[in-house]
């Protein structure tokens, strides 16, 4: 490149500057720093979306050809759409009946709660998105969404679809966003198993084999089948969405733990949208945890202020232990503060009796109250 | 045989280099993403060694820069990658030159192989579990498609002289 431009008019990028090597030494040194420096801190994050911005048309040209097969996959001839159109109408008829049933367990459910006084269970508020691309490095399991922080995703949020959680928000642009997926390797994430409440983390295994529990004790009561569901730990993904489904579980050879696998139950990659969650119910959580705590610290409380929020005392007071519950995985004490509760509130919670009761209530409360901020970000994401 | 024009070339190179973004980001199939060729290395690689008064390290440098942000790849790592290939094709271009079609796609398996290591090692380097074995597959798809990219854009650029 440095003999021939004399015979050009154009001016070359660099006038006779220096030499192709020392250019190449000075791009490559250039090329590690960026890497060194995107891997240490988010110094370089205005950068990357300021490209990834000017880039949005090129990523909408490469999708153009999947939405054309969708659209054509899309036309049915009159017959397929009224024989749809009848399996539909069937479907939602059991459907509604069954929602109806729901919105009765619901409000049961909620009425329960409140008897148990444990935090409100505020439904999560979500957003529809539609999956805009597919990262094309086989190695990365992440998506593209077509929301972004202009419709208030942030960084760490929750995203599910209708089976199971597909993983969360690493990357917002002003319009787009950029969600890993369970199945990365680099993704972790804090499960439950459903049928014991043994809570353990499941990190993606970056191919279709799906998620791996790793260092379960070698007693751990998993087995094939148990369907995993995210726990509120760490205070990223709502809690009860699940997660996967033990497919294998197996010794590791030379070691005192097993290991368990586990098929994701989102289909990741299939459909095109994705829910976006607001993890509303954590919030609430752990804002409650620090009202209790807060009131904790305040000492005794006069009587009457006790008489006058005694439902709101009780609620405080049972809050924490539910926390407490979640974040040991001992289902006792769960029980215990549960029938507590529940005996303590057809009496009318007079006011002596709770005031009697809280430090008992909150002093384990006080520590894991605290707790699941601090560890929140651990089994979240590393990226 | 009669040069196309200076802009002829520039327009036909950044929209050679639009086309490639393109196919990189076009989605395959699971089974088949792990072979998608290297288009953008081919492409680069094709102008350093067609069109030499063009500058080639600067364009792959912005070009690894994009296909980072495309593929939430460390900053840095594909343009390392490409700027390396880059600077040894254009190197090794009098040798590369001289020899009929076939023998410079075998000479430049090399090129792509190296490319592969390069994005293999970076991912290893910064903590990504690399899949070993289907790393290599690329450098297989890229020399298969390197006559076949090179007999396209020969027929494509002869008959105007500035289409792509």
């Amino acid at each position: 490149m440095n003999s021939l431009h004399d015979s050009y008019h154009h001016r070359p990028l660099f006038p006779r500057g220096p030499g192709l090597g020392l250019k190449t030494l000075f791009l490559i040194a250039l090329a590690l720093t960026l890497i060194f420096y995107d891997m240490r801190g988010d110094t370089l994050k205005p950068a990357r979306a300021w490209t990834a911005w000017a880039l949005t048309p090129v990523i909408w040209l490469a999708s153009v050809p999947v939405r054309l097969v969708d659209m054509a996959r899309g036309i049915d001839t009159h017959n397929t759409i009224e024989r749809q159109n009848e399996q539909l109408q069937a479907e939602h008829f059991v459907l509604s009946a069954r929602l109806s049933k729901m919105e009765a367990l619901e409000a049961e459910n909620r009425r329960l709660r409140e008897l148990l006084a444990a935090s409100a269970q505020l439904p999560d508020q979500v957003l529809v998105a539609e999956v805009i691309a597919v990262n094309q490095d086989p190695y990365r399991h992440q998506i593209t969404l077509n929301r972004g922080s202009h419709d208030g995703v942030y960084r760490g949020q929750a995203l599910v679809d209708a089976f199971g959680i597909m993983g969360q928000i690493v990357d917002v642009a002003p319009n787009t966003s950029k969600a890993l997926l369970v199945t990365d390797p680099d993704h972790g994430m804090p499960v439950e198993i459903n049928r014991t409440g043994l809570q353990t983390i499941a990190v993606g295994l970056g191919d279709e084999r799906g998620l791996r529990l790793p260092f379960l004790p070698s007693n751990a009561d998993i087995k094939n089948g148990d369907l995993l569901v995210s726990s509120s730990l760490g205070g990223r993904f709502p809690a009860g969405y699940p997660v996967g489904t033990v497919y294998d579980v197996k010794p590791v050879a030379g070691e005192h733990f097993m290991e368990a696998y586990a098929y994701p139950a989102a289909r990741l990659n299939q459909g095109r949208e994705a829910l976006l969650v607001w993890n509303v119910g954590a919030r609430a959580d752990a804002e409650a945890a620090a009202a209790a705590e807060r009131l904790a610290q305040q000492g005794e409380t006069p009587a009457e202020e006790v008489s006058k929020t005694a439902p709101a005392a009780a609620s405080s007071s049972a809050a924490p232990a539910a926390a407490t519950t979640t974040t040991t995985t001992a289902p006792p004490p769960k029980a215990a503060s549960g029938t507590a509760a529940a005996t303590r509130k057809p009496e009318g919670a007079p006011p002596p009796k709770p005031s009697e009761q809280k430090p008992a209530a909150q002093k384990p409360a006080a520590a894991p109250g605290a707790k699941p901020a601090a560890p929140a970000a651990r089994p979240g994401a590393s990226r | 045989m009669s040069r196309p024009s200076p802009q002829a070339v520039w327009f036909s190179f950044l929209l050679s280099l639009l086309v490639g973004l393109l196919l990189q980001l076009v989605e395959l199939p699971d089974s088949l993403s792990a072979a998608r060729p290297l288009w953008m290395p081919l492409i680069l690689s094709y102008w350093a060694l067609r069109e030499p008064q063009l500058p080639a390290l600067l364009p792959s440098f912005l070009v690894g820069l994009m296909l980072d942000v495309l593929y939430a790849a460390p900053f840095g790592q594909h343009a390392l990658g490409l700027v390396v290939v880059s600077y040894l094709v254009v190197r090794l271009r009098s040798f590369f030159i001289i020899f009929p079609l076939w023998q410079a796609t075998l000479a430049l398996i090399p090129a792509w192989a190296l490319y592969c290591f390069l994005m293999f090692w970076i991912d290893g380097a910064t903590n990504h579990r690399p899949e070993i074995w289907l790393r290599w597959l690329p450098a297989i798809s890229t020399t298969l498609f390197w006559p076949l990219l090179w007999s396209v854009m020969e027929l494509v650029r002869r008959p105007g002289g500035d289409e792509d």
